[in-house]
C-alpha cells in the first residue's frame, strides 16, 4: 500500500512547543480526519513526523457565524474560504528528506515552514520510523486507520520497567500476552509473570467467552507453570511444573504490612508483630503466633507489654492466613531456588494461583518470591561485576494489579518499589499490568520505561498515567479517545508515541505458536462448528437496538 | 479576436468615462436586459460592458409624460407619434476589452468613443468574459452600482449561457465569497440570488 501520500493540508502555524497548525484542505472530508492519525509534513530538506491531535471548525468572519448559511449551495461556497478546518499536529520526529540506510529518526527540534503540505504517513513512513518486524521487533498492532506494522523494539523494552494500562476490557491482558509471548519468543529477557486470573497458562476466556490459546500452549517447553493450588480445574489438561509451598518462616512483617488491607490490621497491630519477633525471631515467630490459643494470651500479654486487644485482633487477623493451604510450617522443596534452577534453563515462569486468588495471596506470594530473587539478582550481578563476567539474563517480572505494590504508602518499602526505581541496574525490570495507574506511585510512574495505554476513562487515571512525559496535552487527547483493543504506546521502546488498533490475536498465535499445527486444527475445527451451526440454523444475528 | 456588428445593434455611445458608457437604444422595443454583457465597437478595440441601469425618458427635457390611462396598443393607436418623444437610454460598466489578443477583464487604456454603436455579446464573448469571474471584481469596485443584483444577473445570464453548468455555479459563489469575505453581507445576498437558479 505504499505509494504516494495523500495531501490533507497546508501548515499555516504554530511552534515546535505547542504544536503546529494546518488549514485542512477543502478536498477532503472532515469526518474522515480522526485525532491520533500519524501525518507527515514536508519541509524542505526534512520530513517531520507528527501526531494529529485535535481538529477544529474556523471561520474568516464572525458575521458568517452569526448568520450561517442557510442552504448547502452556501455552505458549498463558504467553505474554505469563510469557513475552514484546521487540525493541530504535534511534531515527534524529524528525518532528511532521502534518508540513508543510516539515517535514523531523530526528536524533532525544528519546525518546517509555512505552507508545507502536510500528508498522511504512508507505509514507507512508518517503515522508518518503526522499523521492520522481526523476532526482536515483533510487530504489535498498526496505527489507526493504516495496515502498517507498529513494531515494539524488545532490546530497549527489556532495558526499563514498563506498564501496560487499561481499565477492565479494553484489552489489555490480550496485549500483554501479545507482549510477553513475543518476549518469551525472542529470548531476550526471562521472563516471570504472576498470573492472577489464570490468563498466561494454557489457555485464557476471551470478551467474546471462547477460550484462547495462552502461553503455555503456544509456547510449550519454554513456559513452567508454578501454582500455589495444584488441584485446581486450570489443570485438567496441563500439569503444572512445580507445586509452590511457602514457609511461615520466610514472611516477613513487611511483606504482611503491604496486605494490611487484605488482613485487616492496622498500625497497632504492625507494631505488635515487630515486638512478637523481637522477641521469638524474625522467621519463627508468626508460626508461633498462629499456633497459640486465646488463653495463652495472658502471658504473652504480660511478657511482651502488649495490649492484649490488640493482641487478640491480630491474631484473629493473621489467622486468615490459614487458610491459605499452600502456606505451611515446613515445606519440601524451596520455591525461589526452583525458580532460579528454570530461569537458569532459560525458562519462563508462569505463577498461578487457581482458585486462592485473593488479593491476599497474591500480595504475599508475589512480594515473598520477588524479594528473595530480587536479593539473588542483586547477589550475581554485584559478583559478576566485580569478576568482569556477564551478570544473569534480565528478569523481567510481570505483575497485574501493580498498585497494590506501588502505592504511595508502600511503594518506597516495597521491593517492587526498589525494582522500578532502580531500574535495569541489576537485570530486574517490571512489566505493570494495572487497571488503576493513579493508585500508583508518581515516582514509579515517572520511573515506567514504556507505556502501553489503553482506554481508561477515569481522569485521575489518565493524568497518572502520563507523569513525566512530554507532550501531556497532546497525549491526553489521544488517551481519551481510545477505543477497546487500541493503545497509545509511548515511551522508550518506540520512537515516537502512537495510537495503535492491537494485533489480532489469531495471527499473534500463528506467528508464535510452536504447536501451531494443533492450533491451526482447533480454529479449522471452530470454523467447521461455526459453518454446521450455520448450516443447521441460519446466520440470523440477534440485534439489539 | 475582435468581434464586429454582426448581430443588431441596440445602441449607441452617447457619454463615456473610463469605468462606464451611456449608449441611447435604437429602438423603444429593444430594451437591453439588466445584468446583460453588451459590446462597443470602437477603433478596432471591443469593449465590453455590463449594463447596470436602463432609464426611458422624454427628449424634451422640460416635458414630463403624464399619465394617459391607456393599454400599449391603445396608447400607440391614439398618439401614434408617441416613440418620437421618447428614448430610451441606458449605462453600462465597462468591464474589459479585447485587442485581437484574446478577453481582458480589466479595464481598457481608454474608454470607446462617443457615437460607437454598442451590440449584444455573442454567446461565446459571454462565456470567456465570465470564465475567470474577475469582472465581478471590476464591478464591485465602481461606486454606485447595485452589485448585489448586478452581479447576481450577470452570473445567472453566464449561468444559462453555459448550459445549466453547476461547476460554474459553484466556482461563481466560491469567487463572490472569496472576493467579498470582509463583506459577509454583500456576498450572502449575492449568493442567495444565484442559489435557486440550480
Amino acid at each position: 500500500m505504499s505509494g504516494k501520500a495523500q495531501e490533507i493540508g497546508k501548515l499555516i502555524a504554530g511552534s515546535l512547543l505547542s504544536g503546529l497548525e494546518a488549514k485542512l484542505a477543502e478536498n477532503v472530508n472532515v469526518e474522515g480526519v480522526s485525532v491520533g492519525r500519524l501525518v507527515v509534513v514536508d519541509g524542505v530538506q526534512n520530513k517531520f513526523f507528527c501526531l494529529l491531535k485535535d481538529v477544529s471548525l474556523e471561520a474568516t468572519n464572525e458575521d458568517i457565524l452569526l448568520n450561517p448559511p442557510s442552504d448547502d449551495f452556501a455552505k458549498l461556497v463558504h467553505a474554505g474560504i469563510n469557513t475552514f478546518y484546521k487540525v493541530s499536529i504535534q511534531p515527534m520526529l524529524i528525518t532528511a528528506q532521502n534518508p540513508t540506510e543510516e539515517d535514523r529518526p531523530r526528536p524533532s527540534t525544528t519546525v518546517p515552514p509555512h505552507f508545507s503540505p502536510v500528508c498522511e504517513a504512508t507505509e514507507d513512513d512508518v517503515a522508518l520510523i518503526f522499523g521492520k518486524p522481526g523476532i526482536t521487533n515483533p510487530e504489535i498492532g498498526s496505527p489507526i486507520f493504516m495496515e502498517v506494522p507498529v513494531c515494539l523494539n524488545l532490546e530497549r523494552f527489556c532495558k526499563r520497567s514498563n506498564a501496560i494500562f487499561g481499565k477492565s476490557g479494553s484489552g489489555k491482558s490480550v496485549l500483554a500476552r501479545m507482549v510477553l509471548g513475543y518476549l518469551v519468543k525472542s529470548d531476550m529477557a526471562i521472563n516471570l509473570i504472576f498470573d492472577m486470573h489464570g490468563e498466561y497458562g494454557w489457555s485464557a476466556t476471551s470478551e467474546a467467552g471462547i477460550d484462547d490459546p495462552s502461553l503455555k500452549q503456544l509456547l510449550g517447553g519454554k513456559i513452567a507453570i508454578f501454582t500455589v493450588d495444584p488441584k485446581s480445574p486450570l489443570y485438567h489438561r496441563i500439569r503444572p511444573d512445580f507445586d509452590v509451598q511457602i514457609p511461615y518462616s520466610q514472611i516477613e512483617i513487611a511483606d504482611l504490612e503491604l496486605a494490611a488491607g487484605e488482613l485487616g490490621f492496622t498500625q497497632a497491630g504492625i507494631e505488635t508483630m515487630y515486638r512478637l519477633s523481637d522477641k521469638w525471631g524474625e522467621d519463627k515467630w508468626l508460626a508461633k503466633f498462629l499456633t497459640m490459643d486465646t488463653d495463652e494470651f495472658a502471658g504473652v500479654v504480660e511478657d511482651l507489654k502488649v495490649n492484649d486487644q490488640a493482641l487478640g485482633k491480630l491474631h484473629r487477623c493473621l489467622s486468615r492466613l490459614k487458610r491459605l493451604p499452600f502456606i505451611r510450617n515446613s515445606v519440601a522443596d524451596d520455591t525461589v531456588t526452583r525458580i532460579m534452577d528454570f530461569i537458569q534453563d532459560g525458562k519462563h515462569i508462569v505463577f498461578q494461583f487457581g482458585r486462592y486468588n485473593s488479593m491476599l495471596a497474591y500480595i504475599l506470594v508475589a512480594n515473598i518470591l520477588t524479594r528473595r530473587l530480587h536479593k539473588l539478582y542483586v547477589d550475581k550481578t554485584d559478583s559478576a561485576r566485580a569478576d568482569g563476567i556477564e551478570g544473569p539474563k534480565p528478569l523481567v517480572v510481570t505483575i497485574e494489579e501493580a498498585h497494590k505494590f506501588l502505592d504511595p504508602q508502600v511503594a518506597k518499602q516495597t521491593t517492587f518499589g526498589i525494582i522500578a526505581r532502580e531500574m535495569r541496574k541489576y537485570n530486574m525490570v517490571l512489566l505493570l499490568i494495572d487497571q488503576r495507574p493513579s493508585g500508583i506511585d508518581d515516582e514509579i510512574l515517572s520511573q515506567v520505561g514504556t507505556r502501553i495505554v489503553g482506554d481508561l476513562g477515569d481522569e485521575r487515571d489518565i493524568n497518572a498515567v502520563l507523569t513525566g512525559l512530554p507532550s501531556q496535552s497532546t497525549l491526553k487527547v489521544l488517551i481519551n479517545n481510545l477505543e477497546p483493543r487500541q493503545f497509545l504506546l509511548t515511551g522508550f521502546a518506540l520512537p515516537m508515541p502512537v495510537v495503535i488498533d492491537a494485533k489480532d490475536y489469531g495471527r499473534f498465535c500463528h506467528e508464535v505458536g510452536i504447536g501451531v499445527g494443533a492450533i491451526g486444527d482447533e480454529i479449522e475445527r471452530r470454523k467447521a462448528r461455526d459453518d454446521l451451526n450455520e448450516q443447521v440454523y441460519g446466520n440470523d444475528e440477534i440485534v439489539f437496538d | 479576436m475582435t468581434y464586429s456588428g454582426t448581430t443588431d445593434r441596440i445602441g449607441e455611445i452617447i457619454e463615456v468615462y473610463t469605468t462606464r458608457f451611456l449608449a441611447q437604444s435604437s429602438g423603444l422595443e429593444d430594451l437591453p436586459h439588466f445584468g446583460s454583457f453588451v459590446r462597443a465597437d470602437s477603433q478596432d478595440t471591443n469593449i465590453y460592458g455590463l449594463v447596470y441601469n436602463v432609464h426611458e425618458v422624454n427628449t424634451d427635457p422640460n416635458r414630463r409624460p403624464m399619465a394617459l390611462g391607456l393599454e400599449r396598443e391603445e396608447l400607440l393607436r391614439q398618439h401614434p407619434y408617441l416613440p418620437e418623444f421618447l428614448k430610451i437610454e441606458f449605462d453600462a460598466a465597462v468591464i474589459g476589452f479585447s485587442d485581437g489578443a484574446g478577453i481582458r477583464a480589466y479595464l481598457p487604456p481608454f474608454p470607446p468613443r462617443i457615437h460607437s454603436f454598442v451590440y449584444p455579446c455573442e454567446s461565446q464573448e459571454i462565456l470567456d468574459l465570465t470564465e475567470d469571474l474577475d469582472f465581478i471584481r471590476s464591478i464591485n469596485a465602481l461606486p454606485g452600482l447595485p452589485v448585489e443584483e448586478l452581479v447576481a444577473a450577470s452570473i445567472r445570464l453566464a449561468y444559462a449561457e453555459r448550459g445549466g453548468d453547476r461547476a460554474f455555479l459553484v466556482r461563481a459563489g466560491q469567487t463572490i465569497a472569496q472576493l467579498l469575505k470582509d463583506e459577509y453581507e454583500k456576498a450572502r445576498s449575492i449568493i442567495r440570488r444565484i442559489s435557486d437558479v440550480g
